[in-house]
């Protein structure tokens, strides 16, 4: 009788790294558990990048000794989770790149009314009408454009339908920004009117894009010549980019729906722990000194009366946003699903 | 069939179902007017449509690019074979978004079906590769001479000889692959391909109505349940088993002349590909937007995708070894539905997962974002990776051991303990890295479930990418595949006891 010698394997051995392992996760994961610790904390869900918004945090923390907890992500993701978290979420606060996110978690009555110390601060053209969310810097809808071709500059969106832009478009269907803008016309011009635009839009033929920062790239590039983004995206790409590009912000007229000025918001959660000091940091956010660094550090729009405009770009009073409810912009659903009737989605 | 087998099965079954029944809860959420204005959009087609050519597609290139690089590799006398094998397992280390951004970066207009095919081909093809190989090593030579021997002609050696012993092997890799085309997100998503992982995740982006994303969820769950069911079937019964007495012999290589040039140069150009251009353009990129590198910060995003991806692996492990005992030992129609179950699972976008843990990891107060429910969902999410490898490695144990055990006296427990698992261990092992290597790349799930401030190599990648840093994300990509090349190098290694297990009869 043969029997082949089968190697067996030194289970002690492998039993021993997964005990190791386990021990080792377990320390992280209590280490990792700030539950129990003082009431001086703050859970922040912050739809804007540690990249940009970091740096707030920080001082924040140095000058009031609250510690923050930030939780980032996609702000329409943080949004489906929040609600997803439904009362068990351990948020404090929602800090949200676009106003339809903030509108979702608000309709789902997750949002506590804020205190008018901070509602005051703001224009009521900036924040929801009911008091769940204010507005904290203002992002403003451009055209983006190449300025050595392009030599005269649409003055409306209507412009855009002209067949000399064909194929010389760039839009970004998929992008919250681009669909806001989207939900503003739908409000502005009606359904049927939004619709007609948007077909005669496709049928000009534009070239779509995942990300803002791709249409500046592209207009950049020579593959397109002008693209409806965000004003902040050339500063951006610039600075990814590590050099200067051939792209500039333009603006439709005063008034028209191209100019739509969307707002990055906060709001208190319902479920929140420390509401005080979440009111606190939306203070701090809305203060003179945060509001200026947010013009001159990221390049957006304060949201403040009296403060400057981003540097070579006019005031918000000079763009003339269209009078749009912000908080009208949460209904996204129907703006997807109108983009999805023309073919963009 | 021991008790606590089946006691353990049963709860890693009803853990592993969890997303399973979070969709079905969601879908049916809105009532089934909703659901079935949903499923009878033009939309859903056109969809549907598009993910089962992306999958047929790039499961057939996967197919050819895999088995032709292992027979080249296995088979015949091409130069520098090993380190070919060594290269073209090492895509597995890059992620698909990784991979994605670097040819997008080299060709601008990278974008649409065609190009979703070649990343998507890229990515899977190392699975195909490492199983076509496992499953040549275990071919006798010695059939193949005698098939030679009574006249058949190559095409019929590996028609009637080769094949049917590689088919199962095949055919899993093969699922898998058609499950990953059906889950992947990064490389569609960049790539404007519209299959219905990208499309669940922009309905739930947009909508915030989870309902009608659960529903075409659910139908994305329905076509892997098709795809699932095909591949059991067309695997068969079939368990490979060689009568008589001694070991394998291995093939002689063929001797391939001139044209080993030629291979050389397709291997070469399929490495450059898959992983030559994404570490050059992450390089490229480095460089030039170096200045300001956080080594603090790079160094715990590394531990913390280690960490997590270590627990998330031996978790998998821990549900898998009781699944594929009851799968390769006690086969039954429950054990299949459970297979399937974990199969479909695995089709899943990780943005139902990471939703459907966030709904229940919620309520559970403090379990929530926590790295054990983030173990968790990797376990849950690649629990199809380690019970495939599991269960193969089970099932070729020869059978007649256990007997052998018992007649000397040990219980079916101390038989599974002492005898079985050490000798199906180097499948297991196959599989622990697998969950690893996966678990390591993870996104979408990971992003809601971390704990907060936890973040992993991917987590910065993404955090970077999304305001479009590629610069600043480029030290984090190369990180996680140097970290990820070495479970891929031990994947790609000789298994040197599955030399002798194919044997059935021990000459008793």
């Amino acid at each position: 009788m043969v029997i082949q010698n089968y190697e067996r394997i030194n289970l002690r051995k492998y039993l021993g790294l997964a005990a190791g392992a386990a021990l080792l996760f377990s320390l992280v994961a209590c280490s990792s558990d700030n539950q129990d610790e003082a009431a001086a904390e703050l859970t922040i869900y912050s739809g804007r990048s540690e990249e940009f918004i970091g740096t707030f945090f920080a001082d924040f923390e140095t000058q009031t000794g609250i510690k923050l907890n930030v939780r980032y992500g996609d702000s329409a993701e943080l949004a489906a989770q929040l609600l997803e978290e439904g009362a068990n979420s351990k948020a404090d606060l929602f800090i949200a790149q676009d106003a339809g996110s903030l509108g979702a978690v608000a309709d789902a009555g997750m949002l506590a009314t804020l205190d008018s110390t901070v509602l005051d601060l703001v224009d009521p053209q900036y924040q929801s009408d009911d008091g769940s969310w204010v507005g904290v810097t203002g992002r403003a809808r451009v055209f983006a454009y190449d300025p050595t071709k392009v030599t005269e500059l649409p003055s409306s969106i209507d412009d855009l339908l002209d067949s000399k832009w064909s194929g010389k478009i760039g839009i970004a269907p998929t992008n919250a920004s681009f669909q806001a803008f989207i939900t503003a016309l739908r409000q502005l011009r009606g359904e049927a009117a939004a619709e007609q635009w948007l077909t005669a839009l496709v049928a000009n033929q534009p070239l779509t894009y995942e990300k803002n920062s791709m249409i500046v790239e592209a207009i950049d590039a020579g593959q397109i010549e002008i693209g409806l983004t965000n004003h902040y995206y050339i500063y951006e790409v610039a600075q990814s980019l590590g050099r200067a590009i051939n792209v500039k912000d333009g603006f439709f007229a005063p008034g028209d729906v191209g100019n739509l000025v969307n707002v990055s918001g906060a709001g208190i959660l319902n479920t929140a722990k420390n509401s005080a000091g979440a009111a606190e940091l939306i203070k701090f956010l809305l203060s003179n000194e945060s509001q200026n660094k947010f013009v001159t550090d990221t390049n957006e729009y304060s949201v403040l009366p009296d403060l400057p405009a981003p540097k070579d770009l006019p005031s918000l009073k000079q763009i003339g946003s269209p009078r749009v409810d912000l908080t009208a912009l949460r209904d996204v659903a129907a703006t997807q699903r109108l983009l999805v009737r023309v073919g963009l989605l | 069939m021991p008790k606590s087998l089946s006691i353990s099965a049963v709860a890693v079954i009803l853990l592993a179902s969890i997303p399973l029944g979070y969709l079905v809860i969601r879908a049916t959420g809105s009532g089934i007017a909703v659901a079935a204005e949903v499923i009878g959009r033009e939309k859903t087609v056109t969809t549907l449509m598009t993910t089962i050519s992306l999958a047929l597609l790039v499961a057939f290139f996967a197919l050819v690019i895999g088995l032709s690089s292992a027979w080249l590799i296995q088979r015949t006398n091409l130069p520098f074979s090993s380190l070919f094998l060594v290269l073209g397992t090492l895509a597995l280390a890059v992620p698909s978004y990784v991979s994605t951004y670097a040819w997008i970066a080299l060709i601008p207009n990278f974008t649409g079906f065609a190009a979703a095919v070649l990343i998507l081909t890229l990515t899977t093809a190392p699975y195909v590769l490492l199983a076509a190989i496992a499953a040549l090593r275990r071919i006798d030579a010695t059939q193949e001479e005698s098939a030679r021997a009574l006249g058949l002609g190559p095409t019929q050696v590996a028609k009637r000889v080769i094949w049917p012993q590689s088919r199962p092997t095949l055919l899993a890799a093969v699922l898998l692959v058609l499950l990953y085309v059906l889950s992947d997100f990064g490389a569609v998503s960049l790539l404007r391909v519209d299959t219905f992982t990208r499309v669940v995740h922009t309905m739930y982006k947009a909508t915030y109505d989870r309902s009608a994303a659960a529903v075409v969820a659910m139908v994305l769950v329905l076509l892997a349940a098709v795809l699932i069911y095909a591949e059991q079937r067309a695997r068969g019964r079939a368990v490979a088993a060689k009568s008589g007495l001694g070991t394998i012999r291995t093939a002689t290589k063929i001797d391939i002349g001139n044209k080993k040039y030629v291979a050389v140069a397709y291997l070469f150009v399929l490495s450059a590909a898959s992983i030559g251009l994404p570490i050059y353009v992450l390089v490229t990129r480095f460089i030039a937007v170096s200045n300001d590198l956080d080594i603090s910060k790079l160094v715990s995003a590394a531990a913390a995708t280690v960490t997590a991806a270590l627990a998330g692996a031996l978790l998998a492990m821990l549900f898998a070894i009781p699944l594929g005992l009851l799968a390769a030992r006690y086969k039954s129609k429950v054990s299949t539905i459970a297979e399937s179950a974990i199969l479909v699972t695995h089709a899943l976008p990780g943005v139902v997962i990471g939703l459907a843990l966030v709904a229940l990891g919620s309520k559970l107060g403090f379990l929530y974002q926590t790295l054990p429910l983030l173990a968790f969902a990797y376990a849950v999410l690649f629990l199809a990776k380690a019970v495939g490898s599991v269960r193969t490695s089970f099932a070729r144990v020869p059978r007649v051991f256990d007997d052998i055990s018992h007649s000397l006296g040990n219980s079916n427990w101390q038989t599974i303990r002492k005898v079985t698992i050490p000798i199906a261990a180097p499948g297991v092992i196959t599989g622990f890295l697998l969950v690893f290597l996966t678990a390591m790349k993870e996104l979408p799930a990971t992003l809601m479930l971390r704990p907060t401030g936890f973040d992993t190599l991917a987590t910065e990648i993404w955090a970077a990418t999304a305001i479009s840093q590629y610069g600043k994300a480029a030290p984090y990509a190369l990180l996680l595949v140097l970290i990820a090349a070495l479970p891929t190098y031990l994947l790609s290694r000789p298994d040197r006891a599955q030399v002798d297990q194919s044997r059935e009869n021990v000459g008793l």
